[in-house]
């Protein structure tokens, strides 16, 4: 009873869009993005973005995406001389490369302030566009400052244990130990405050958006990934186990193979399995831990979200589901050279939207727009070609 | 004087700048005069007047799949409907109507895919070379002379000693590359060839070429391979590398083909991504494999001209070979031995016709 009391409070998001349409649009933009030689691609991105938004809807209303191609194109002319450039100088002299680093290293906080702002103001959701005001400075602390210290961190344990048991203290390995834990605890806190970064700062026309999450929310998120992919490893594991005991021939060179060192002086099917073996336990694993991470806390993100104090969110995607999505997708698509892609899409972001609900608030009628400048998309083109995902998250 | 008979559209809209829903009707209200801009009047449930315009100064969306079309009113008010015919009626057909006819679900998209097929493979076979031919002529000599000098300073910084060959063996190995330069076609603008000698105990008997000529030779070469041909055909296959511009090819078209996947690919969602990257390793993998076999004939014909036996560098190979097994060529920068000694057959003999 509780249930269904639940139940009629929540506004559920739905994706309309259909793979038959969505292909169409996919191949014009391919066909047209390879004549012109990645020029069309500015134009591509608009129409792509503008399918998935207008197609979500909650409550009838549906978002959009107002940028045009020009802007895009802009940005990412920009972008590709700036990597271009910065390609060319570094090759010249190490100090140099260096001395770019550091400068790149800079302007990334700038990069990721303006690209959040750009892509907020150029959505709308019931004819009410997004805000951004989140500032370089305030972008620094989560996407620089912290990872640096942790990844400094961690690095000094891997190798300041590893230096200790070169030398033979029995130290390095708690060291070594060490780190892992440290990936556990601290990688989850500084995503939170990532995530704080982007939901604080997002305005929906005048409405702030605030997300209370604790950190051991974060974690916990973190710990079941992490323990997946344990688990998953040691059933691979076993599985290696009981082919090489149980069938035995090819595949008892197998384990013994695994880990020792790779020398050309074997022959080359040695090679190719331990590549192999190494490409898909050491890989595809942590890919798909930090595919279930995302997925879980996308989770915390949203249910604990509130919009104009208002507004809540839920979110209730599953490990496995996002799993089974990911690899299903991944086999349709390589299997049919590409051309099942527009499928895999439509069905992800069907089951995104399936999974997402807003949850009770008043009405969806009191949103008020506010005007603002979105600025140059030379920060969108960046976390374009970079792959940042820095997008809404619809 | 307003006509008598307006036309109208109903459809959904959105106050001014404002959430705000409503059931609304587009009045269109067109002037006698031919010439005159039509008046569009945007009212609610009740009849009333949210907001106007006039026709030219309502920005309509283009059209994409079988989404409402959306007009937006110069104050911020927007109004969506379905009726795709009647806004193309009073509106003009959209300057992008022949893209989203194009994009619509038909036989015509078989055609459309097999164009991108034939696209992609025009691209990779011939359209990545003429970005490249044209970044590597827009390239100044004096940046390849600095790619020289900065990646030495990396090699001697990481994995390079000075070299302990005496100052005769230096000598011979100078003069044969000395006897080689003659006798090269055509030397690309701005190259600089220099022999340098370093001990690289990590990485054995071995010889490599920068962009700007300068060769590198490892002691461990010299003291394993010490016979003329052999020495005279590897310098030659790494002139053949420095001639032919193979260094700056391959970086600029991995560059290239990087960008070229992260905009043609756009979003290709969890797994797919790192695969294409992947892929795009593979292939480039294949690449420096041609240009290996390419340097392989260029070092045994600049041999031959030198007044070298032709057979060195076959007779290298062959004892490369002997040393064990490899990695298959798909894995590897370079074409295993045993295939690079039939194809240096086949050029010794194109140099005997």
């Amino acid at each position: 009873m509780n249930d269904s009391a639940a139940h009629d409070k929540l506004r559920p998001f739905d994706f309309r869009g259909s793979a038959k349409e969505w292909f169409g649009i996919w191949i014009v933009n391919l066909l047209l993005t390879i004549c012109t030689f990645g020029i069309y691609s500015a134009w591509a991105k608009v129409r792509r973005k503008k399918y998935f938004y207008n197609n979500t809807y909650v409550e009838g209303r549906n978002f959009d995406y107002h940028a045009t191609g020009k802007q895009i194109l802009i940005g990412r002319i920009l972008i590709v001389v700036a990597i271009a450039v910065f390609q060319l100088a570094s090759s010249l002299n190490q100090w140099l490369a260096l001395g770019l680093v550091g400068i790149v290293i800079f302007f990334i906080p700038w990069m990721v302030a303006r690209a959040l702002m750009f892509n907020a103001r150029m959505s709308s959701f019931s004819n009410v566009r997004f805000d951004f005001v989140g500032t370089p400075t305030r972008a620094a602390i989560p996407f620089i400052l912290l990872p640096f210290f942790a990844l400094a961190t961690f690095l000094g344990l891997i190798f300041g244990g590893g230096y200790q048991l070169a030398n033979g203290e029995p130290i390095g390995a708690l060291l070594i130990l060490l780190a892992f834990p440290f990936v556990v605890f601290i990688y989850p806190a500084i995503d939170r405050q990532m995530k704080r970064f982007s939901v604080n700062n997002h305005r929906l026309g005048t409405a702030e958006f605030s997300l209370s999450a604790g950190y051991w929310l974060f974690v916990g998120a973190a710990f079941k990934a992490a323990l997946l992919l344990i688990l998953f490893i040691a059933f691979s594991g076993l599985v290696l186990v009981f082919l090489s005991q149980v069938i035995g021939g090819p595949f008892a060179a197998f384990v013994t193979e695994v880990g020792d060192e790779i020398t050309l002086e074997e022959n080359w099917w040695v090679f190719l399995r331990n590549y192999l073996a190494t490409l898909f336990v050491g890989y595809f694993t942590s890919v798909f831990a930090a595919l279930i991470y995302q997925a879980l806390v996308r989770n915390v993100v949203y249910n604990h979200t509130i919009l104009g104090g208002e507004f809540r969110f839920r979110s209730d995607i599953s490990a496995g589901g996002i799993f089974w999505i990911a690899i299903t997708n991944f086999v349709a698509v390589v299997a049919t050279l590409g051309l099942m892609l527009p499928w895999a899409q439509i069905r992800l972001a069907k089951y995104m939207a399936d999974h997402t609900f807003g949850v009770a608030g008043g009405s969806l009628d009191r949103f008020v727009s506010v005007q603002g400048e979105a600025g140059m998309a030379v920060g969108d083109a960046y976390s374009d070609i970079e792959g940042l995902d820095l997008g809404l998250p619809i | 004087m307003d006509c008598i008979l307006p036309d109208q559209i109903s459809g959904r809209a959105y106050a001014p700048m404002s959430s705000h829903q409503f059931q609304a009707k587009l009045v269109i209200r067109s002037k006698s005069d031919p010439g005159a801009d039509n008046t569009v009047e945007l009212t609610n449930e009740a009849g009333a007047i949210v907001s106007t315009a006039v026709v030219s100064d309502i920005k309509v969306e283009a059209p994409l799949g079988k989404q409402p079309r959306r007009l937006t009113f110069p104050d911020g008010a927007m109004f969506e409907t379905g009726a795709h015919q009647k806004v193309e009626q009073l509106f003009g057909k959209d300057r992008l109507g022949w893209l989203h006819k194009l994009e619509a679900f038909h036989p015509r998209l078989i055609g459309i895919v097999l164009a991108c097929g034939f696209a992609v493979w025009l691209i990779y076979r011939f359209g990545l070379d003429v970005l490249v031919a044209g970044a590597i002529a827009l390239t100044p000599p004096l940046v390849v002379e600095q790619i020289d000098r900065g990646t030495l300073q990396a090699i001697d910084f990481q994995m390079a000693k000075p070299s302990t060959l005496s100052a005769e063996e230096k000598a011979r190995v100078e003069d044969i590359f000395a006897k080689l330069l003659p006798h090269i076609a055509t030397v690309p603008d701005g190259t600089g060839f220099q022999l340098l000698f370093r001990s690289m105990p990590g990485v054995g008997p071995n010889a490599f070429a920068l962009p700007g000529g300068t060769v590198v030779m490892t002691d461990q070469f010299v003291k394993k391979f010490p016979e003329d041909d052999i020495l005279a055909s590897v310098l030659g296959h790494e002139i053949g590398h420095v001639v032919e511009r193979h260094g700056l090819r391959q970086v600029y078209r991995s560059l290239t083909t990087y960008i070229l996947v992260a905009l043609i690919a756009g979003e290709t969602g969890p797994l797919l991504e790192d695969v294409l990257l992947e892929g795009n390793l593979l292939l480039s993998l294949s690449y420096s494999r041609q240009h290996e076999t390419s340097a392989d004939r260029f070092g045994v014909g600049l041999a031959n001209r030198a007044g070298f036996n032709p057979n060195g560098l076959r007779s290298f190979f062959e004892r490369m070979a002997k040393t064990g097994g490899q990695p298959p060529q798909w894995l590897s920068t370079h074409p295993n031995s045993k295939d690079r000694v039939t194809s240096i057959n086949g050029f010794i003999q194109e140099l005997n016709r």
